[in-house]
């Protein structure tokens, strides 16, 4: 017997990128996360060879996840041509030998930067969110080590009034995206920005969503079937914006979140933001093959 | 196939690396040795920010970015959290330093004499422009000392412990890997001392001195008195297998210790990093002794000055925001259209009559 024979041949760098403790760090810390739903787990948050704020939270967690059979899908803004998707979707392929899909229904693990797919997310799948800033009270005290007590104490008072102070001046609840919402009854978290059309795609979800913000070093997640429910007054109904009437100009999907493309002239076209949708749509018109899953919304109205 | 048309993401992307990488040409071991070479305080710098003291993977970062500074820390920070640990060296003392200057302001001679070493701050900052007209610039060789000064000597603060005018600085018996770490932790306040200063010795030097320097304007509570500042090499002492304790080499180091009165007291604030950056380590200490009892949220918050300071990530923050943002754009867009059709539709509305 030599060495040799129990050891692994050197190599420049390890599968999926991390070393073996900074994958078990991850891992620990997913669990704890998991185990208290919404409350937010600081982690060491090794360095990767992407700047800081382009998603190296999410690519830590799906560096963790990932092996060779898992079929990985990368948004950003909702489309998988983007160009950042682009560049996350071609290291992770490398690191790990992954196959890659822009298909929702075929991917196993999804990391996505500001939306969740409009084809609903099974119990087999696992969302990761790209987080800038994980902490929902940042607008109300930027001090993390207090912000950190205040959620401890579920001393939530100035969220609410905040949302107050927006109904009394402006008329209605100004937040867009990351809308503050409670988890399980008892953390406050900001479902990283994706926009309020996305957040009830979270509430009793069958699929884990894994939120990770990189930069800020902080892992928080939202367990399959988990209440999640934006803070609104019991007078004062949540609302999605204002895209349930729109149509797609390029596919004719209709009853989706869309992008708003300015036109010459004062107007405005709209496109599906969920660019695979789009594909499928236009693939389905076509005559060719293609299948659209369930989607959260049908017809501009969540299903209930 | 209206979308399939729009797909262009992954050659964009590797075109456009390869026109940032064609203005630089081709990436040669003699370009590299050359940075290293002629740009020892740059180096210096790049390897403290990166915390990894390496002269030839520095310089090849920098000639692989550019000289993109964020960019090349960045490369290095990456390439260092991959490798294995294999030991954890001794710690370095203050009195066992091979210094090549040392400078006290705070008194005109002190234990071991002031020395001057290498700086240019009594230059005259005058271009050599000669050589851009093809007269090479040869420096005057320098004439050695008829008495070398001592290789190691005591820290001042040292002297002032004895004579009472500074609290004793308390032993920390913590070695090998239980010393916390920050690249292997998370940050988190208040900060443990090994952290704290951990995080000042990468911090960018131009977000220390930032930050430092108002400080040092008035935005602190401490006006601060140079103690000493030194420039010095630290014998890299490691366990051989065998159990013997060897040095492994030398990696310059330069620490700055700042004190002022508080109360019958001085009060001390220390930094130190990898190589050769007075700036840094003046500005650092400035931070650190202004840390303690500094309100919350003021620029000398410990929790303000080491988050605001890191430089991959605030470099990094900075330039996301070159991501396309336009799903959160639109959904900001989609509240402020609703809330000014309702203030529009408020105002037609006739003021009921009384």
């Amino acid at each position: 017997m030599s060495l040799k024979s129990l050891t692994r041949d050197w190599e420049p760098m390890s599968y999926g990128f991390l070393d073996g403790s900074a994958k078990r760090e991850i891992r620990r810390k997913m669990l704890k996360a998991i185990a208290v739903p919404g409350c937010q787990m600081p982690y060491a948050s090794r360095e990767v060879p992407m700047a800081r704020g382009w998603g190296t939270g999410g690519l830590q967690i799906s560096c963790t996840l990932i092996n060779p059979a898992m079929r990985i899908k990368v948004i950003d803004q909702g489309a998988d041509d983007s160009v950042n998707a682009a560049s996350i979707r071609s290291f992770l392929a490398r690191v790990s030998g992954a196959p890659t899909t822009m298909d929702t229904l075929q991917a196993d693990l999804i990391q996505s930067r500001h939306r969740i797919p409009e084809e609903m997310l099974r119990a087999d799948q696992i969302l990761v969110l790209q987080v800038p800033n994980p902490e929902p009270l940042r607008s109300v005290q930027p001090n993390m080590s207090i912000a950190r007590q205040m959620h401890a104490d579920a001393d939530y008072g100035r969220m609410w009034l905040q949302l107050y102070e927006q109904i009394v001046r402006s008329g209605r609840v100004m937040q867009g995206a990351s809308y503050p919402s409670l988890v399980n009854g008892r953390y406050l978290m900001t479902p990283s920005p994706i926009p309020r059309w996305d957040v009830p795609k979270l509430h009793m979800a069958q699929h884990l969503t894994i939120l990770s913000a990189g930069r800020e070093k902080r892992l928080y997640a939202v367990p399959p079937f988990t209440r999640v429910e934006p803070l609104v007054f019991d007078d004062v109904p949540y609302r999605v914006e204002d895209h349930g009437h729109l149509t797609c100009q390029r596919s004719g999907a209709k009853g989706y979140f869309m992008n708003e493309i300015p036109q010459a002239g004062g107007t405005s076209t709209f496109e599906v933001s969920d660019s695979e949708l789009g594909v499928k749509t236009i693939r389905m018109a076509e005559g060719e093959s293609a299948r659209i899953g369930q989607t959260w919304y049908k017809d501009g109205e969540l299903v209930q | 196939m209206a979308y399939v048309a729009t797909r262009g993401g992954e050659r964009a992307i590797e075109q456009s690396q390869r026109l940032f990488r064609a203005e630089m040409g081709a990436i040669t071991p003699e370009r590299v040795a050359e940075i290293r070479s002629a740009m020892p305080y740059l180096i210096d710098r790049v390897m403290g920010e990166a915390s990894l003291y390496d002269e030839d993977l520095a310089a090849l970062a920098l000639a692989q970015t550019g000289g993109e500074l964020y960019e090349a820390i960045l490369l290095l920070r990456a390439w260092r959290t991959t490798q294995p640990r294999l030991t954890v060296a001794d710690p370095v003392t203050q009195d066992s330093l091979f210094t090549h200057r040392r400078i006290s302001a705070a008194f005109k001679d002190i234990p071991g004499g002031q020395v001057l070493g290498p700086t240019l701050d009594y230059a005259h900052r005058i271009l050599a422009t000669d050589v851009l007209s093809g007269q090479t610039y040869h420096p005057d060789p320098v004439d050695p000392a008829p008495q070398p000064s001592p290789a190691r000597q005591p820290s001042v603060a040292a002297w002032q412990a004895e004579n009472g005018l500074l609290a004793k600085s308390l032993p920390d018996a913590t070695t090998g890997n239980d010393i916390p770490d920050i690249t292997r932790e998370p940050l988190l306040f208040p900060a443990k001392r090994a952290h704290t200063l951990q995080s000042l010795a990468r911090a960018e030097t131009g977000g220390v001195l930032a930050l430092g320097y108002a400080a040092q304007r008035g935005y602190g509570q401490a006006h601060p008195t140079v103690n000493e500042l030194r420039l010095a090499e630290a014998d890299v002492v490691v366990q051989h297998p065998r159990g013997t304790r060897f040095s492994a080499g030398r990696v310059k180091v330069s620490q700055a210790e700042v004190v002022s009165k508080q109360g019958s007291e001085l009060g001390l604030g220390f930094a130190a990093t990898l190589g050769w950056n007075e700036v840094k380590v003046i500005a650092a200490a400035t931070l650190d002794l202004n840390a303690a009892g500094a309100p919350k949220g003021s620029a000398t918050e410990e929790e303000f000055f080491l988050y605001h300071t890191e430089g991959v990530e605030s470099s990094g923050f900075c330039i996301h925001f070159k991501l396309p943002h336009y799903v959160t754009f639109q959904s900001s867009l989609d509240a402020m259209r609703d809330a000014k059709a309702k203030r529009a539709a408020k105002d037609k509305q006739p003021e009921p009559a009384e």
